[in-house]
């Protein structure tokens, strides 16, 4: 008898818990606190046996080494929603965040850098369906890639993108005029990449959306500030096939007046990705970035010198885990950039990363 | 007994577990639906149309509604589908299906088709956006879509046409109800 009672209390648990399943389905409403994010590791190795290739993150040679533990924490309640977005380890630290105080030894020496660890804090409230403002620090609206590694195809990153900024901290609006068209503008503070101003909020950015056909979206992007300088930026993607997307990102940057800067930047790169089935995808960014004539110095060429990056990648699914290997071919238009095996400067470099995400 | 139990439960979790799916039929086109014809006795078809018209508008207003007063509604939307557990889950994307609605006088029927998926993806914000240019069709889902995946949004699917279904046959049976005076409890301050 109590074997029977227990099958069928066992029975009628698995018909309860069918039937909640199916009324638990949310059409409207407010959403429940989402927790999301990614942890990313990987090996990397420079074919010349010296740490090479100067873009943001996978800088270590012959090592194996890790990104980030990438938290995301969001809520939605009515019109009223925020982000906080946190992240552990050195892509999300002091590689990405270049501003923090200094860690320092007992005899001086800086052994690393600290960080409150925020990649996005913002709040946003839609004034209407149309109307949005959002304040707080937000990842940049500029560029085409990002540093959460489960948000770009390619793991290594692109001399646009590490000489550009990463995020900017001020209050936008943004309005959508139809389907095809919205306008972001806003007030940012006056520099990149901090938490706080260092006493103005006098960046100006805008971008306009434009989806001139069905699965084509161009941006056009620009901040421009009195330190910070200028960046005008082309970021726009098409998803020509199901299986083919082409994406381009060209921008312009010239370096803020105040500090005695002169010069910049210019470059572009383009983005090809085919899915070759269900599980991989292939793709390859070729870039070419410029450094302007000057004395404002980016991260790669010296002022007056160039490079072009060419860097084939895959993306292998395996449900939520991401494998990415790729190599990287870089050339200077000088043979002073990188170094042989022997230490001596020369014109190329070549690199190999294999990278695992995990998204959840 | 002690294997026995287990047994039990986890065939009972895998039945439970594709009983949405089966909710799902195809139709002559060999496209999901989930089709139902129920009966109103006692009620005209144009009362029908009216309450189904409101149901939609009050219900589902996202739902772009065609109506053309020949006791049939037409409509298209969509619905999101989530994966994960607890506060990790999220959206994975969303599902455009293909609603219509038939009225003679004292039955209806309903169909919703046409689902096609689009998968989410981060954006540089942290949220979940639709991935631009990639729709598949459910019926594309098992070569084009993780099959965990692909069964869970045929278990979403299913779930969401039976909600549907439930919610209109719930409005449509009935008139809808007086809104009830809100009973204010009062305190008169000049009475002890």
């Amino acid at each position: 008898m109590k074997k029977k009672i227990l099958l069928l209390a066992l029975f009628a648990s698995a018909f309860s818990f069918a039937a909640t399943a199916q009324d638990t389905i949310k059409t409207t409403g407010d959403a429940p606190l989402v927790i999301s994010g990614s942890v990313d590791t990987y090996f990397k190795t420079d074919f010349s046996g010296k740490p090479n290739i100067p873009t943001s993150f996978a800088n270590e040679n012959n090592s194996v080494s890790i990104g980030m533990v990438d938290l995301g924490l969001k809520k939605s309640v009515g019109n009223a929603s925020f982000v906080g977005e946190l992240s552990f380890g050195p892509r999300g630290q002091w590689q990405s965040i270049p501003n923090e105080a200094p860690v320092t030894a007992p005899d001086g020496s800086v052994t690393g850098f600290s960080s409150y660890h925020i990649q996005n804090l913002y709040v946003s409230y839609n004034l209407s369906a149309k109307f949005n403002l959002t304040a707080g620090y937000m990842s940049t609206f500029i560029g085409y890639e990002v540093i959460s590694p489960a948000a770009n195809f390619n793991y290594s990153t692109s001399y646009l993108f590490t000489n550009g900024p990463f995020q900017n901290a001020g209050l936008k609006a943004t309005y959508t005029f139809s389907d095809k068209v919205s306008l972001m503008a806003g007030i940012f503070n006056d520099t990149w990449n901090n938490y706080q101003s260092n006493g103005k909020v006098n960046t100006f950015g805008a971008q306009l959306t434009i989806t001139p056909v069905k699965n084509w979206t161009a941006y056009l992007n620009v901040a421009s500030g009195d330190v910070s300088g200028t960046e005008y930026d082309l970021t726009t993607t098409y998803q020509i096939t199901t299986a083919f997307k082409l994406g381009l990102n060209a921008a312009d940057f010239t370096a803020g007046a105040p500090y005695g800067y002169s010069g910049g930047f210019t470059g572009v790169a383009l983005y090809p990705q085919l899915a070759v089935s269900k599980v991989v995808t292939l793709g390859l960014r070729g870039e070419y970035f410029s450094s302007k004539t000057g004395t404002y110095a980016p991260v790669g060429p010296k002022p007056g010198e160039s490079v072009t990056g060419i860097t084939f990648t895959a993306n292998v699914k395996a449900g939520p885990l991401t494998f990415i290997p790729e190599i990287r071919f870089d050339n200077t238009s000088k043979s002073d950039l990188f170094l042989d095996g022997s230490g001596n400067a020369t014109a190329g470099a070549t690199q190999f990363v294999l990278a695992a995400v995990y998204g959840f | 007994m002690k294997y026995l139990i287990p047994v039990f439960f986890f065939i009972l979790l895998a039945k439970t577990s594709v009983a949405q799916q089966d909710l799902l039929s195809f139709d002559e086109h060999n496209k999901y639906i989930y089709y139902q014809v129920e009966n109103m006795p006692g009620i005209p078809a144009d009362t029908l149309e009216q309450r189904g018209l409101k149901f939609l508008k009050t219900g589902y207003p996202k739902i772009l509604v065609k109506q053309d007063n020949t006791g049939k509604i037409g409509g298209q939307g969509k619905f999101l589908v989530y994966g994960g557990i607890s506060v990790l889950k999220h959206e994975k994307g969303e599902i455009a299906f293909m609603v219509n609605i038939e009225f003679k006088d004292q039955k209806y029927r309903f169909w919703l088709t046409g689902f096609v998926f689009t998968p989410y993806q981060r954006d540089r914000y942290d949220n979940f956006v639709p991935q631009q240019g990639v729709d598949i069709p459910l019926e594309q889902g098992p070569a084009k879509l993780d099959k965990k995946d692909f069964d869970g949004y045929l278990d979403e699917t299913g779930a969401f046409c039976k909600q549907f279904g439930e919610r209109l046959k719930t409005c449509l049976s009935k008139l809808p109800e007086a809104k009830k005076a809100e009973n204010v409890k009062k305190v008169v301050t000049d009475n002890w």
